[in-house]
C-alpha cells in the first residue's frame, strides 16, 4: 500500500477531474453547463433576466419621473396631517425609539437574569453583523424616504430616534435584571403598555382620527388589529374546543360567518349599513371602523390557526398537566397554549402579513385616506394629471408594503429558530 | 373483612386472587372497591377490587389490553370509572372537581413516552406544579427542583431542554418532576417500555431507590426482575380482571392460575 503511493507519479491526466478543483470556470461548467440543455436554458433565462434587470434599472434611474413622488412624498407618509400638529408626530416616532430599544434592552436583562445568555455581552462584530443582517433592509429604504424628503424635519426625527432607541436598550437590562415583587412586576409591565397608549392620546387629541393619512394609517390600521385579533382570536379558539355546547355554537357560529364573507363587503358594510343602525353623531369615525373590522375579520382567521395549534399538542401533554394537579385553566395557560402558538408561527404571521397588506381595502370600500388612495390621489394633482404616473406612485407604494411584510417575514423566521420549532 | 376472605363461603374469590389483602399492616394508601369501566360497548375493568397499603409497592403485570393502564389511570381521573369506588388516602374519587384536585396532587405519575413538557427547561419541567399548584416561591422551588434532579442523579442538566436529553434522563426528569409535589402515591405507567434497552436499568435503579425511600407505588411493567426484586405484590391482570395475587415468591414460583401460567411462560 504505502509502497505504491510513494512511488506512484503525480498523474497529470487525473488532474482533469480532480473534484476539489476551483475556478470560475469550473464552477460555471459545474452548475450552468453541465449538459447541452443546461447550456441551453442557462443562455435562455440568462438572457431574459438580464433584460429584466436592464428594463428595471432603466426604470428606476432614468425614464422613471420620481418628482410625484417627491413632491408628494409627505402626503403619501402622513396623510393630510396640520402642519402646526407635525411636531408630535415627530415626538411619537422618538419615545417609540427609545420604547423600543428599552423593551429589547429589557428581555435581555431577563434572559440574563435567567441565565439563558451571559450577563453583560460586549459588543462583537458577530452581533454587530447580525444586526445589520436584520436591519438592512428597513434601514436602506429609510435612508431612501430621507433622500427624498425636501425638509431637515424627518432627518432630525429619525436622527433622535435612533439615539432614542439605542439609549433605551443601554438602559433596558438594569430593569429587566431587577427581581421586582408581584407589584412591581405589574408596575413595569404597566407602564410599557402605557406608553403606546398614551402615546396616541397624545396625538389624536390635537388631530382627531379621521385626519389621519398616508403609510402611517395604514401602519396604525393593521398594529391596532393585530393588538386586538389575538386575544378574540384565542378565546374564539378555545371556545370551539369547549366542551359547553353553547359556547362551541357561538364560537363556530363566528367563526364560519366571517370567514365565509368578503373582507371588503364587511369594510363596505361598516360604512354604508352601521348608519342605519346608529345614528351619526354616536357613530365611530371611520378608521375606527376600519379597525373594528379588521380585528373582527382577522380574529377569525386567527382562531382557526390557533386551533390547528392546539390540536398539534399531544394529549400527554394535557394528561401530564393534570397529572401535576394544574387547574383547566393553569394547563392551557402554561402548558398547551404555549406549544400551540410556537407550533403555528409561520401561519401567524402569514395571516399578519395578509392583514397589514389588506388595510388598502379601507381606501376603496370607506374612502379611508391611507397610501394606495393617496397613491391614486396625487396623480389626478394639476401638474400630474394626465401624465400616467400612476405606475410610479404604485410602485413607490408596493415598495413600502413589501419592505415591511419581508421584514415581518423575516424576523418570524429567526423566531422560530430561538424558539426551536421541530426540534422537540 | 374475616368473612370476604372465607374461602369456603361460595361467590368469594380463591385467596390467591384476593387483592384487598394488603402486605404491610395498617389502613389502606389505595381502595379499589367494585369499579367498572367502559370504552363505548368495551368493558375494561371488571369488578376490580384492590388495596394497597402505605409503603406497599403492588406490581401490575398481564397481556396488553388486559386493562393494567387504564386502572391506575383511573385513579388519578386520567380516565373516570364508571362503577364502584376509589379511594386515595381517604378521599373517594367524584365528581367534585376539588376532590380530583386534591388526589392528582397526592398522586405522582409517570408516563411511558415521559410526556415532559418541550417547551420549558428541564428545571421549570420540575418546578412548574409546585409554583403554580402550591404557590411556591420561585427561589424555593429551584432549591427543591435541583434537590429531586440531584437525587435521579441528573442535576447538571437543569438548564437543558428534554429535548436535548437521552430517554432514561427524560424519565428520570419526569420521575422528578412527579415527586415535586411531594405525593403520597406514585404511579407509573410502563415506565421502560418505550426506553432504549440500555437505559432501562437507570430508570429502574431510581425506581428501587425510591421503592426503598418507603414510597407507595403502583408499577405497571413489564419488567419482570423488577417485580421479582422489588414488589411486595404482584398483581396479574387479564381481561379487565385480577386474576391473581400474591409475593413475588408465589407468583414466579407457584402460579396457581392456568392463564398466569400461561403469561409466565410466554414471557419469562
Amino acid at each position: 500500500m504505502t509502497d505504491t503511493a510513494e512511488t506512484l507519479p503525480p498523474s497529470a491526466p487525473k488532474r482533469a477531474r480532480d473534484p476539489h478543483r476551483r475556478g470560475p470556470a469550473v464552477w460555471l461548467r459545474r452548475n450552468l453547463f453541465r449538459s447541452p440543455l443546461d447550456g441551453l436554458l442557462t443562455i435562455v433565462f440568462g438572457a431574459i433576466s438580464l433584460w429584466l434587470i436592464y428594463k428595471t434599472v432603466n426604470y428606476v434611474f432614468v425614464t422613471g419621473r420620481w418628482d410625484v413622488i417627491r413632491v408628494n412624498l409627505r402626503l403619501l407618509m402622513i396623510g393630510r396631517f396640520p402642519d402646526v400638529h407635525v411636531l408630535r408626530l415627530a415626538v411619537t416616532v422618538v419615545a417609540l425609539g427609545a420604547w423600543g430599544g428599552f423593551i429589547a434592552g429589557f428581555i435581555r436583562g431577563r434572559q440574563e437574569r435567567s441565565g439563558r445568555v451571559p450577563h453583560g455581552e460586549r459588543f462583537t462584530a458577530a452581533r454587530a453583523l447580525d444586526i445589520v443582517m436584520r436591519l438592512w433592509l428597513p434601514a436602506v429604504v429609510v435612508l431612501l424616504l430621507l433622500l427624498l424628503s425636501s425638509t431637515a424635519g424627518p432627518w432630525i426625527t429619525t436622527g433622535l430616534a435612533l439615539v432614542a432607541a439605542v439609549a433605551g436598550r443601554a438602559i433596558g437590562p438594569r430593569f429587566g435584571r431587577l427581581r421586582p415583587g408581584p407589584i412591581g412586576a405589574a408596575l413595569i409591565v404597566t407602564a410599557i403598555g402605557a406608553v403606546p397608549v398614551g402615546l396616541y392620546f397624545y396625538v389624536v387629541t390635537a388631530v382627531g382620527f379621521d385626519d389621519w393619512g398616508g403609510f402611517m394609517l395604514n401602519l396604525f390600521l393593521a398594529l391596532c388589529a393585530i393588538v386586538l385579533c389575538y386575544p378574540l382570536g384565542l378565546l374564539l379558539a378555545l371556545g370551539r374546543r369547549s366542551s359547553l355546547p353553547l359556547v362551541r355554537v357561538v364560537a363556530t357560529v363566528y367563526i364560519e360567518l366571517v370567514r365565509g364573507a368578503p373582507l371588503f363587503v364587511l369594510l363596505l358594510l361598516a360604512n354604508v349599513a352601521l348608519g342605519f343602525f346608529v345614528p351619526d353623531t354616536l357613530a365611530p369615525s371611520t378608521s375606527t371602523r376600519a379597525i373594528v373590522v379588521f380585528t373582527l375579520f382577522t380574529a377569525a382567521y386567527m382562531a382557526e390557526i390557533v386551533r390547528g395549534g392546539l390540536q398539534s399538542v399531544p394529549r400527554g401533554q394535557f394528561e401530564a398537566a393534570k397529572a401535576g394537579g394544574l387547574s383547566p385553566f393553569q394547563q392551557t395557560a402554561y402548558i398547551v397554549m404555549p406549544q400551540a402558538l410556537r407550533n403555528v408561527i409561520p401561519a401567524q404571521i402569514g395571516q399578519l402579513i395578509s392583514l397589514f397588506k389588506d388595510t388598502t381595502l379601507a381606501g376603496i370600500a370607506m374612502g379611508v385616506f391611507e397610501l394606495l388612495r393617496v397613491s391614486e390621489a396625487i396623480t389626478a394633482q394639476e401638474s400630474f394629471r394626465g401624465q400616467g404616473l400612476i405606475a410610479e406612485t404604485i410602485s413607490f407604494a408596493a415598495l413600502l408594503f413589501w419592505t415591511v411584510s419581508y421584514t415581518m417575514s423575516r424576523e418570524s423566521q429567526r423566531l422560530e429558530q430561538r424558539l426551536g420549532v421541530g426540534t422537540r | 373483612m374475616t368473612d370476604q376472605h372465607d374461602a369456603g363461603s361460595p361467590g368469594a374469590p380463591p385467596v390467591y386472587a384476593d387483592a384487598t389483602v394488603m402486605s404491610g399492616a395498617g389502613t389502606a394508601m389505595i381502595e379499589l372497591e367494585s369499579v367498572d369501566k367502559f370504552f363505548d360497548d368495551f368493558q375494561a375493568l371488571k369488578d376490580i377490587h384492590l388495596k394497597v397499603a402505605s409503603q406497599e409497592v403492588v406490581v401490575v403485570i398481564g397481556p396488553s389490553g388486559s386493562g393494567k393502564s387504564t386502572m391506575i389511570r383511573c385513579i388519578n381521573r386520567l380516565e373516570e370509572h364508571d362503577a364502584g369506588r376509589i379511594v386515595v388516602d381517604g378521599i373517594e374519587l367524584s365528581n367534585d372537581i376539588r376532590n380530583i384536585t386534591e388526589i392528582r396532587r397526592e398522586t405522582g405519575m409517570v408516563f411511558q413516552s415521559f410526556n415532559l413538557f418541550p417547551h420549558l427547561s428541564v428545571l421549570d419541567n420540575v418546578t412548574l406544579a409546585p409554583r403554580k399548584v402550591r404557590k411556591m416561591p420561585k427561589a424555593a422551588a429551584d432549591q427543591l427542583g435541583m434537590d429531586l434532579l440531584t437525587m435521579v442523579r441528573i442535576p447538571e442538566q437543569a438548564r437543558k431542554y428534554p429535548g436535548q436529553l437521552s430517554g432514561g434522563q427524560q424519565q428520570r426528569v419526569a420521575i422528578a418532576r412527579a415527586l415535586a409535589m411531594n405525593p403520597k402515591v406514585m404511579l407509573f405507567d410502563e415506565p421502560t417500555s418505550a426506553l432504549d434497552p440500555e437505559m432501562i436499568g437507570e430508570v429502574l435503579d431510581t425506581m428501587k431507590e425510591l421503592a426503598a425511600s418507603g414510597m407507595t407505588m403502583i408499577v405497571v411493567t413489564h419488567e419482570m426482575g423488577f417485580a421479582r426484586e422489588v414488589a411486595d405484590r404482584v398483581v396479574f391482570m387479564s381481561d379487565g380482571q385480577i386474576v391473581e395475587v400474591g409475593t413475588p415468591e408465589h407468583f414466579f414460583e407457584n402460579p396457581q392460575e392456568e392463564r398466569t401460567k400461561l403469561f409466565l411462560s410466554q414471557i419469562l
